[in-house]
């Protein structure tokens, strides 16, 4: 399919971008997303005691745990270029929400690198809204599978609590489901972008 | 008997092991420092630290759970990865998912559990270093360079794209110790350029996830780089040679030239000038001739006659003299100094020009007497260069006697009284200023930093009435010496200072002598230079400020004339004079000044133009040593 997606976009269209040219973007914007969160987590590490991140609640509590996706390489080799394109989405989608809900609480969070969290939140927002334009693009390209997306909705609402252990646990919380899901998405682009990489194996 | 000795014997031995199994035995410690590693994101290894086995075999188990379930799981592998170690392989390993993972210590005396760690295989990720590294040496037209290629390690799978991998190749001269580091991205390729010829390289390669841990170096590839210096000597000669060239073209070229170079670098020094003595006469020589002319009736000034000069210089107020000379002197300042009666020759030092236009003015001969003296003196002192300029010392003097109230506030008061008193002094200024060449100049004056700054001096001058305002921007500017300071100097600003010291000298002339002193110290502002237009005989030293009207100070500044400018003025009687050759160069040359007035250790008199001779001698002999000494700075007539 994606030697397909190849000849329709070069043959007979004058100026438009292959795809393994907007996989390679949209993964390199999927790669420093996931760094984002990192930093992020270790920020919120720095000043946060280890225990609380004990008591938080287990990642399986994440609000998109509910979406299957690969636990394994081999699972993830199997799983079609249109189901990835489809899963990256729509973990995409579910975090549009959440991200709002940070940005707003880390404006007033009880933590001392409150306004560099608060900065890398909305950079996060920013690449988050470009990542979606381009996968909107390239599902396009890629058929009707890869368009569906799963519906995650975020029900922690918009208040992260009353205390200050509530607000920094729930904060860490939410970081770490960022975190996880920022690399499922890097990771299944990463794979598409192999996949498509047909004219330029040396970069896999 | 037998059998009791050894039934005891027995008995003890029993007794013995069983002590010393029971003594020191211990459960075991806690094992810590559990950490994990993945190669490639699809096994993962745990290693943890024993602690104490507490004397006894103590054995090692590491338990598991996986988020979301509560059942616990033991390691399936110990063996794989070594000694305390447990190796997960792609059965039980998953990704995106917490493992919490516990190892517990056992012996017979007791258990101990480590404390849980987790994991998330992802983010543990450490691949092996990269695999079949190859250096090469590549010929290209005498010039090696190294390709260095490698591949990536052979549990990593690249190619689907589960794991994206940078590398980073290092190398270092054998015998060094420093490593170049050169980042590779994810190619798998390398060239290295700039080579020592002859040199043995060490290579090695790394390489890292996109999220994850660096690996370990690769072990060293060596390799030699042959040699190819004929290339580069033939080169380094072909250098040499041009370069030979062009300096011989230039020695030539400097050869040639070498007296304009001269002049550009090193300005002639305009012959002195004394009134009365005319150098062809000299030369035609006859001694009785050229003695006679020497002796003037005026020289050397005596100390009555200066006295008297001074008081009446004090005494003297013509006011409607003092306009008119105003006006003609602020209408030179406009004319950038374009006098009509000057007659001066560009050789003349200020003095000798200006003498003629202080001839017209009542004081003026006195004055120019008082300058000839001077010249006299600074002759004696400065150099055969500086001799022609030197002596442009014209001092006025004047009287501060409105001006005896030491106290600051009145400043302002005095500061109206002073234009009154100077109004002859305008001419002087901008007779010399007609110049063109600015080395013949021979002032040389430094504003005093610490007196005046050029912000305070012009609300200091704004003080005056209008009509005074003029006559004081006629740059007149003198500077005090008082080496009696009855009131410290303070350092609030400069024209504080400066009236400061003006006070203290008035207080002091008046408490000393009861007349005033002829110095006062006139703030001029926008220029920064002065010339001395008189040494007074009480350590005072007039000076004008030479630089042009306000508004064109910068462009005129860089007229024709070297004035001083004063840097400090001491307490001790010392005026520190600066040379200026440029504007840019004063500061630099200031501080060297500086340092000249403050060796000069003058012992405080009240009226002691020795004194003043002997400040100046040593600010002499300074600039004379850089070059030029435009102006002697004599700060007291010699000895009357």
């Amino acid at each position: 399919m994606v030697d397909r997606l190849h000849k329709s976009a070069l043959c007979g269209r004058e100026a438009t971008v292959p795809v393994n040219d907007l996989l390679d973007r949209a993964s390199q914007r999927s790669d420093k997303m996931h760094s984002l969160s990192t930093l992020l987590t270790q920020e919120m590490d720095s000043h946060f005691p280890p225990y609380g991140r004990m008591q938080m609640p287990r990642p399986a509590d994440c609000h998109t745990s509910a979406l299957q996706t690969p636990n394994d390489k081999e699972q993830a080799l199997q799983v079609s270029e249109s189901d990835l394109m489809s899963l990256a989405r729509s973990l995409l989608q579910a975090w549009v929400d959440p991200l709002a809900v940070l940005s707003t609480s880390a404006i007033t969070l009880p933590h001392p690198s409150k306004s560099s969290i608060s900065s890398k939140i909305q950079e996060l927002q920013e690449h988050s809204k470009s990542l979606a334009d381009g996968l909107d693009i390239l599902s396009g390209k890629m058929g009707p599978s890869a368009q569906a997306i799963s519906f995650l909705p975020y029900t922690g609402g918009t208040d992260l609590g009353q205390d200050r252990v509530t607000i920094l646990n729930k904060f860490n919380f939410l970081l770490s489901c960022l975190r996880r899901d920022s690399h499922k998405i890097d990771s299944f682009l990463k794979v598409l972008r192999c996949r498509a990489a047909k004219l330029q194996p040396e970069l896999c | 008997m037998k059998k009791v000795g050894e039934v005891v014997l027995l008995w003890l031995l029993i007794l013995f092991i069983h002590n010393a199994a029971g003594e020191g035995y211990s459960p075991p410690g806690k094992p810590t420092n559990i950490s994990c590693r993945s190669p490639e994101k699809e096994t993962f290894t745990c290693w943890w630290k024993p602690g104490s086995d507490g004397g006894l075999p103590t054995t090692y188990a590491l338990y598991y759970r996986k988020e979301g379930s509560q059942r616990v799981f033991e390691c399936p592998d110990y063996k794989t990865a070594g000694k305390n170690s447990c190796f997960f392989s792609k059965n039980v390993t998953f990704v995106w998912v917490n493992y919490n993972i516990t190892v517990v210590a056992t012996n017979s005396r007791g258990r101990a559990f480590s404390d849980p760690v987790d994991i998330d295989v992802v983010y543990i990720v450490k691949p092996n270093p990269p695999e079949e590294v190859v250096v090469n040496v590549t010929e290209d037209k005498d010039w090696p360079f190294l390709q260095v290629s490698w591949k990536p390690p052979k549990m990593a799978d690249t190619r689907s794209g589960w794991i994206t991998l940078f590398y980073e190749v290092r190398l270092k001269l054998e015998n060094k110790n420093k490593w170049e580091v050169v980042s590779a991205g994810q190619r798998k390729t390398l060239q290295i350029y700039s080579l020592r010829s002859g040199g043995t390289y060490e290579v090695q390669v790394r390489c890292k996830p996109d999220h994850g841990f660096w690996s370990e170096w690769s072990p060293s590839s060596r390799v030699k780089v042959p040699e190819y210096f004929p290339q580069e000597r033939s080169m380094w000669i072909l250098i040499v040679v041009f370069a030979a060239f062009i300096l011989i073209i230039f020695i030539r070229m400097v050869y040639m030239n070498f007296h304009s170079v001269k002049r550009y670098l090193l300005p002639p020094v305009p012959g002195p000038k004394i009134k009365g003595i005319d150098k062809q006469f000299l030369k035609s020589g006859k001694s009785e001739d050229i003695f006679s002319s020497l002796v003037v009736s005026d020289f050397p000034p005596t100390t009555s006659n200066y006295e008297d000069f001074l008081v009446q210089y004090l005494e003297v107020y013509v006011p409607e003299e003092r306009e008119l000379i105003m006006n003609e002197g602020k209408d030179l300042q406009d004319d950038s100094f374009k006098t009509e009666n000057s007659t001066c020759d560009n050789d003349s030092g200020r003095g000798s020009c200006d003498s003629h236009t202080l001839l017209t003015d009542k004081g003026g001969g006195d004055k120019e007497d008082g300058q000839q003296s001077d010249q006299e003196g600074s002759q004696a002192e400065a150099d055969t260069k500086s001799q022609e300029e030197a002596l442009e010392e014209e001092l006025l003097a004047c009287s501060h006697e409105n001006l005896q109230s030491s106290n600051v506030s009145n400043e302002k008061e005095k500061v109206k009284s002073w234009p009154s008193l100077f109004s002859p002094l305008p001419q002087y200024s901008f007779s010399p200023v007609n110049r063109p060449n600015p080395p013949k100049t021979g002032k040389q004056h430094c504003l005093s930093d610490s007196l005046f700054t050029p912000n305070s001096m012009p609300s200091y001058f704004t003080q005056p009435g209008p009509s005074t305002t003029k006559g004081f921007r006629s740059n007149y500017w003198e500077c005090s010496f008082d080496h009696k300071q009855s009131h410290p100097l303070h350092p609030q600003s400069a024209a504080h200072e400066h009236l400061q010291a003006q006070n203290d000298l008035n207080t002091a002339h008046v408490d000393y002598m009861g007349a005033p002193l002829d110095v006062h110290v006139l703030n001029v502002r926008p220029s920064e230079y002065v010339e001395v237009q008189r040494v007074s005989v009480e350590d005072g030293v007039l000076l004008h400020p030479v630089s042009p009207s306000q508004e064109d100070s910068r462009t005129l500044s860089h007229q024709t004339e070297d004035y001083s400018r004063v840097r400090v003025v001491n307490n001790d009687n010392g005026l520190l004079l600066l040379q200026r050759d440029a504007i840019e160069e004063e500061k630099s040359m200031c501080p060297y000044q500086e340092d000249v007035v403050s060796r000069a250790s003058i012992t405080p008199t009240l009226q002691n133009s020795a004194t003043g001779i002997n400040i100046a001698l040593p600010i002499l002999d300074e600039m004379a040593a850089s070059g030029y000494i435009d102006t002697a700075i004599m700060f007291g007539l010699p000895t009357h």
